[in-house]
């Protein structure tokens, strides 16, 4: 289940006065007061309770040459996001549509993020269609699994006007734009291949249904689905402290088989929860309760277990003892590897953040220079002029150039900085030498080879 | 072995309901030949490719974070529930409980342990699931700045970095108090001549079981993890196992095809 607003944040407080769900919306206004990042971030309620919401952000190339789509409304989300980069971004004009046509126009530097909440497999059809008897299913469609709410603080205050700005003067009221958009929506276009940026949630939803088009039903459902009530569309994660509000709610009114969602929402008076997250999470939980209670005191039970440990050849006599213990041992030791690999994954992207960073700095360090010096032949910075070559659209070098200028300037405290941090094989230093010789290539080259460097 | 084939082994081994839930690697890397392939035309067929690919980039991701919230979830309840029923039986059957009773008290706890390791596999093969997509979508972003002279790698990856699917934590503490539960509940016994046999002999696993799929997972992680072409200073270091002799000691033996 998951019903939701889609996560607009301007738009939505201007054109949805009509939410039948008014908790919905003052939640979502409360959202759209904070820059949204893809962090989660604990709400705060009343109880103490916290849960998380969070919002997908993703990011959209920065010299991609998007120009015009044809929009039947104008002001719905647009499902490509735009990463932070610089701050002379131009602005792309409110997308919504079924078709778009890309064109190529000069490249486009964008320069904001957009913010999406697009849980597609999140249908409020599913809720309105199977009662709760239903017990949700773990496939694309029917990840009813408490649509969540997205809800995250963003530290990009300084790109929030500048967006909020352009819905505010280029949109139409959201309900046509909805109507527009499920007109769009119910064309049938299983062919993910046409990009349709409409209002991301609504349209996204319905296009990544439609990208299975064997789970038929509710595909063609979810555009239905918007029209009425548009309750909370992004997700929520439920974290151990909500569910323990959650089971206390229930036990207060009578057991997991009286409890009603509606009792339970407003007894766990959690901000920005809504009826379908706890409607399909009380799903699950009975669900949960049930199994276990089928199988006690049936035999079947008792030969389960014997079933799967006998997975293991017992070549050895190995008890179930044993065998546990194994499994035990292999799954703690790869459960102790992923959290290791996970946390050099975070250092090597943080350091490649870095370097660009100082690249970054290093390049305008440079164009004052030049702009300073420009009369007069900078050898110096030749190798650096190289390196800035670059299409028009980065100002920011890319970070692979960085080796080239970190040969001219900072090598040491970038080399060193890059070996403390990890254990280089001695295959680094070649990797540099080759980097070096590559320098007078064209760009794109030079670029394809510095990212070796950076391969994670 | 390539990534790719890395994956499709991944996905072979996995749980039945999870095969669909993995990245589209190969569809992505199809999207990434086409956009390297048409820079020369002028038409906008590049810019069209590149557009679909970060679509598709962002439909995975939402994928993988539907899907992942949603068993996070899962076990939110389920970790609840076990420790509720280990309570209950403790209180009715065990030594100082309602109705002490050793049979039944063992014959329960028999159950729950078994329950309690596969749930806490399947906790791990979260976090298997979410390592490996991620790895996938930085190998496929990297791919297509290589190719494309594109800048995308970086900015994207910062944001798939922060996604609810790379950020664990939760499952991880769930993990760990399973863990310190079931040392709790089963103490561990000194079993001299269990390790000594283990050493000799193989051990084959067969049959569809969480242990089976987590044994796979771990190889799998080793697999990718050696080096590669592109091996370089920030690639991840080959995997060193503590305990090589353990999964040394463990092969999988082919599984039936579902046909």
């Amino acid at each position: 289940m998951s019903s939701s607003l889609p996560v607009l944040p301007t738009p939505l407080e201007e054109k949805h006065p009509k939410l039948p769900n008014s908790f919905q919306v003052s939640a979502e206004m409360k959202m759209m007061t904070n820059l949204i990042s893809p962090q989660a971030h604990p709400l705060a309620s009343n109880n103490g309770t916290v849960g998380y919401m969070l919002s997908s952000d993703f990011v959209f190339p920065k010299d991609i040459n998007l120009s015009s789509f044809s929009s039947n409304s104008s002001g719905s989300q647009n499902s490509l996001f735009i990463p932070q980069s610089s701050t002379n971004g131009v602005s792309l004009p409110p997308i919504s549509s079924s078709g778009i046509e890309i064109q190529s126009t000069p490249s486009v530097t964008f320069s904001r993020e957009r913010k999406e909440n697009s849980w597609c497999t999140d249908s409020l059809k599913d809720f309105l269609d199977f009662p709760e008897n239903v017990p949700i299913q773990n496939n694309n469609q029917v990840e009813g699994s408490g649509g969540g709410m997205s809800y995250e603080d963003c530290a990009k205050t300084t790109d929030w006007p500048d967006w909020a700005d352009r819905f505010l003067n280029d949109d139409d009221s959201l309900e046509p734009n909805w109507n527009g958009l499920l007109i769009d929506v119910d064309v049938p276009d299983p062919e993910p291949k046409v990009l349709k940026p409409s209002s991301s949630v609504l349209t996204h939803q319905s296009e990544i249904c439609q990208h299975h088009p064997s789970q038929s039903g509710e595909i063609s459902a979810v555009p239905n689905s918007l029209s009425p009530a548009p309750s909370s569309k992004p997700r929520m994660r439920w974290t151990p402290e909500m569910h323990e509000a959650f089971v206390e709610a229930v036990k207060q009114l009578g057991g997991s088989e009286r409890a009603t969602p509606k009792g339970i929402l407003k007894l766990m008076n959690v901000e920005g929860l809504t009826i379908y997250h706890v409607k399909s999470h009380l799903q699950k939980y009975r669900t949960a309760r049930y199994k276990p209670k089928l199988s006690e005191g049936t035999s079947d039970k008792n030969l389960t277990p014997i079933g799967e440990i006998t997975s293991l050849d017992l070549k050895m006599s190995m008890g179930i003892t044993e065998a546990l213990r194994l499994q035990m041992e292999v799954q703690k030791q790869l459960h102790e590897q992923l959290e290791i690999q996970r946390n050099l994954q975070l250092r090597i992207e943080e350091q490649a953040k870095h370097l660009q960073m100082m690249f970054e700095k290093q390049g305008k360090m440079e164009d004052k220079k030049l702009k300073v010096s420009s009369s007069i032949p900078d050898e110096p910075s030749s190798p650096i002029s190289n390196v800035m070559q670059p299409s028009p659209v980065n100002h920011t070098s890319e970070v692979s150039e960085q080796p080239h200028v970190a040969s001219g300037f900072d090598a040491e405290e970038s080399s060193q900085n890059v070996e403390q941090k990890q254990k280089a094989p001695k295959t680094s230093s070649h990797e540099f030498i080759n980097q070096d010789k590559g320098m007078s290539s064209t760009p794109p080259t030079k670029r394809a080879r510095a990212e070796n460097f950076l391969s994670s | 072995m390539k990534f790719g084939k890395r994956l499709k082994q991944q996905i072979q081994e996995t749980l039945p309901d999870w095969r669909d839930k993995f990245l589209a690697y190969k569809d992505l890397k199809k999207l990434v030949k086409l956009v390297s392939s048409s820079p020369a035309v002028a038409d906008g067929s590049a810019a069209k490719a590149e557009a679909e690919f970060v679509y598709l980039l962002n439909n995975e991701i939402e994928k993988f974070n539907a899907f992942f919230m949603e068993q996070e979830e899962d076990f939110i309840i389920r970790n609840k529930e076990l420790q509720q029923r280990i309570h209950s039986v403790i209180d009715k059957w065990g030594l100082n409980g309602n109705h002490p009773s050793d049979t039944n008290y063992r014959e329960e706890m028999g159950k729950i342990r078994k329950d309690i390791v596969d749930f806490h596999g399947e906790m791990v093969l979260l976090e298997n699931y979410s390592n490996i997509n991620y790895t996938g979508l930085a190998k496929i972003l990297k791919k297509y700045d290589k190719r494309t002279g594109g800048l995308l790698r970086l900015p994207f990856i910062q944001k798939v970095l922060q996604q609810p699917f790379f950020t664990t934590d939760l499952v991880s503490k769930l993990v760990k108090e399973c863990e310190s539960t079931i040392d709790a509940v089963f103490p561990a016994v000194k079993e001299e001549g269990g390790v000594h046999e283990r050493e000799q002999e193989a051990i084959t696993v067969a049959g569809e079981g969480i242990f089976r799929n987590t044994v796979a997972a771990l190889l799998t992680l080793q697999e990718i993890r050696r080096g590669s072409s592109t091996y370089s200073h920030f690639s991840l270091p080959p995997l060193i196992l503590p305990d090589p002799d353990l999964i040394q000691s463990i092969q999988l033996q082919s599984p039936i095809p579902i046909v």
